[in-house]
């Protein structure tokens, strides 16, 4: 067969990577400067995406959320950037999940924190109230779903569910009003 | 970013939500894990959202000492919620939108029981729904379809799982003996409920699948049914009405495939990567070192804008990757990085010819 020839066919691909294999480096090096000056979380998740789809051992990312926080902080760690392939300078996998969100970079480098709290309350009032409420509880009095669930008397699934879409609706909305 | 953009981005956020709350008092098992990597690994816009929904988080965590977010505060805000029927979370504009029916997956609030299901669910891989509406047990027949490009995800009565890829059909009946599926066409996978008293059947061209409590998935692709076992065993057999004493059905092992072309029996299983031929299920389509004509025919069965090979001898040219089968512009920039092959788009098909 003549056009075996053409492309050689690897008896282990690395996988989605040899799509990018090609532009790899100039778009690296554009991530990361990008990176430096404003921690966009559209460029943060493309460099992320990028290094997911380099391991080539799916089993490797012991902890999904704890891999994408710890790439994100580095990179946008100076040393880091300097040293990108060490995920080193905090554990964050030794984190819970709330003390790990203390780890993300601030993606909205326009806004600070106070802006970003006045428009969140904004956006909390498009909900309807359990969700509302399930959310806030969660994350500003760090209370088990277990209780949220009694206080608002819905079922814990019910309470994961309204913390679920809550936290999704606020993204968007935050996210169109940028 | 349109309206139909921003649907998909909405329906994309509140994933991120459900995997941020899996992950949130506990981490997850192994399983979970491996989940929510794929679904990392399947669209830049998964991570960019699930960032997203962890800054919304975050930043409520900040703000805990203002007092409006006050425990008596929240609590008083909660009991303003009328006890009538379920409010809508969405926002009206959100329906005013209106896109290809392909994205009106938005539930409907009271959906009680349903005997007829036609939607895309597209987005709804991995929501742990317990909410879907259960067949009743006994004598209702349940139809699930999908379209060209659209997957679906539903739990039935039994708490069973099943999965159906796109251009598919099942229907379900559930008697008190028994759980017969029958996949009409179109391939779908099952994650069995395990009953010692109620074998679960499926029934596909012509061969029968009896479940002994596993995963397993069944195509029909042309005249033939392929079945490929996952996990656990099922028991393979030439459907009831060609059944013979000289046609005694066969057991299927995790990662081992069988393929009954019509009228032949017995089929021999072959070992296959399970993981593999189950991809569609993270919306990725796996090819090592097969033709492009093949590749091409899998890709067609989800995008609407079809590949077409102009250049016969490119058809046997073989490659390699993972796709998303919704990511037809990574697809393309792959094609266009085979050397010798010329890529054409237009709005209608993607045009494949030689150089």
């Amino acid at each position: 067969m003549a056009c075996t020839t053409m492309t050689a066919a690897e008896p282990k691909p690395s996988l989605v990577g040899r799509l990018f294999a090609k532009h790899r480096a100039a778009l690296q090096s554009f991530f990361l400067r990008r990176v430096r000056t404003k921690a966009d979380a559209a460029d943060l998740a493309q460099e992320v995406y990028l290094r997911m789809l380099r391991i080539r051992d799916p089993g490797a990312i012991r902890n999904p959320v704890s891999y994408l926080y710890t790439v994100a902080h580095n990179l946008v760690k100076e040393n880091a950037v300097l040293d990108r392939r060490q995920a080193s300078g905090v554990d964050i996998d030794e984190m819970s999940a709330q003390e790990q969100l203390g780890t993300l970079p601030t993606f909205d480098c326009d806004l600070d924190a106070t802006q970003r709290a006045a428009r969140l309350r904004v956006v909390l009032r498009q909900l309807r109230p359990k969700c509302r409420a399930a959310v806030e509880l969660r994350f500003t009095h760090d209370l088990p779903y277990r209780e949220i669930a009694l206080h608002l008397g819905v079922s814990p699934q019910m309470a994961k569910k309204y913390v679920a879409q809550a936290l999704g609706h606020c993204r968007r909305r935050m996210a169109r009003m940028g | 970013m349109n309206s139909s953009e921003e649907k998909v981005r909405a329906a994309i956020a509140e994933q991120a939500g459900e995997w941020f709350v899996a992950n949130d008092e506990k981490s997850l098992d192994a399983r979970d894990a491996a989940a929510l990597a794929a679904w990392f690994k399947a669209s830049p816009v998964h991570i960019e959202e699930f960032f997203g929904v962890s800054a919304v988080a975050r930043d409520l965590q900040q703000a805990r000492t203002d007092p409006q977010y006050s425990l008596e505060a929240i609590l008083a805000r909660a009991r303003t919620e009328g006890e009538g029927p379920v409010q809508r979370l969405w926002p009206r504009e959100a329906e005013s939108v209106r896109g290809r029916p392909f994205w009106s997956w938005f539930p409907a609030p009271a959906l009680a029981t349903c005997a007829l299901l036609s939607m895309g669910l597209l987005l709804m891989w991995n929501l742990k729904s317990t909410e879907r509406p259960a067949a009743p047990d006994g004598i209702a027949t349940l139809r699930f379809e999908t379209r060209h490009g659209e997957q679906l995800t539903q739990r039935l009565a039994d708490n069973s799982i099943l999965h159906l890829n796109t251009n598919s059909a099942v229907s379900i009946r559930y008697s008190e003996g028994e759980r017969l599926v029958t996949l009409r066409s179109g391939q779908a996978s099952f994650e069995v409920a395990h009953e010692a008293a109620r074998a679960f059947r499926v029934h596909a061209g012509s061969a029968d699948i009896t479940d002994l409590g596993t995963r397993f998935d069944v195509r029909l692709d042309g005249g033939s049914t392929v079945i490929t076992v996952v996990e656990g065993r099922v028991t393979v057999g030439p459907s009831i009405s060609r059944q013979s004493l000289s046609r005694r059905p066969i057991e299927l092992n995790a990662d081992q495939q069988v393929r009954v072309a019509d009228g032949a029996w017995p089929a021999t299983p072959v070992a296959v990567d399970a993981e593999r031929a189950t991809a569609w299920l993270h919306r990725q389509i796996v090819f090592q070192n097969e033709p492009l004509e093949q590749v091409a025919a899998e890709y067609n069965r989800y995008t609407a804008r079809p590949i077409e090979i102009a250049t016969p001898a490119l058809k046997t040219l073989r490659i390699s990757g993972v796709f998303a089968t919704d990511d037809t512009d990574a697809f393309i920039a792959f094609l266009r990085s085979l050397k010798g092959v010329r890529v054409e788009v237009t709005a209608t098909r993607i045009r494949v010819s030689k150089d």
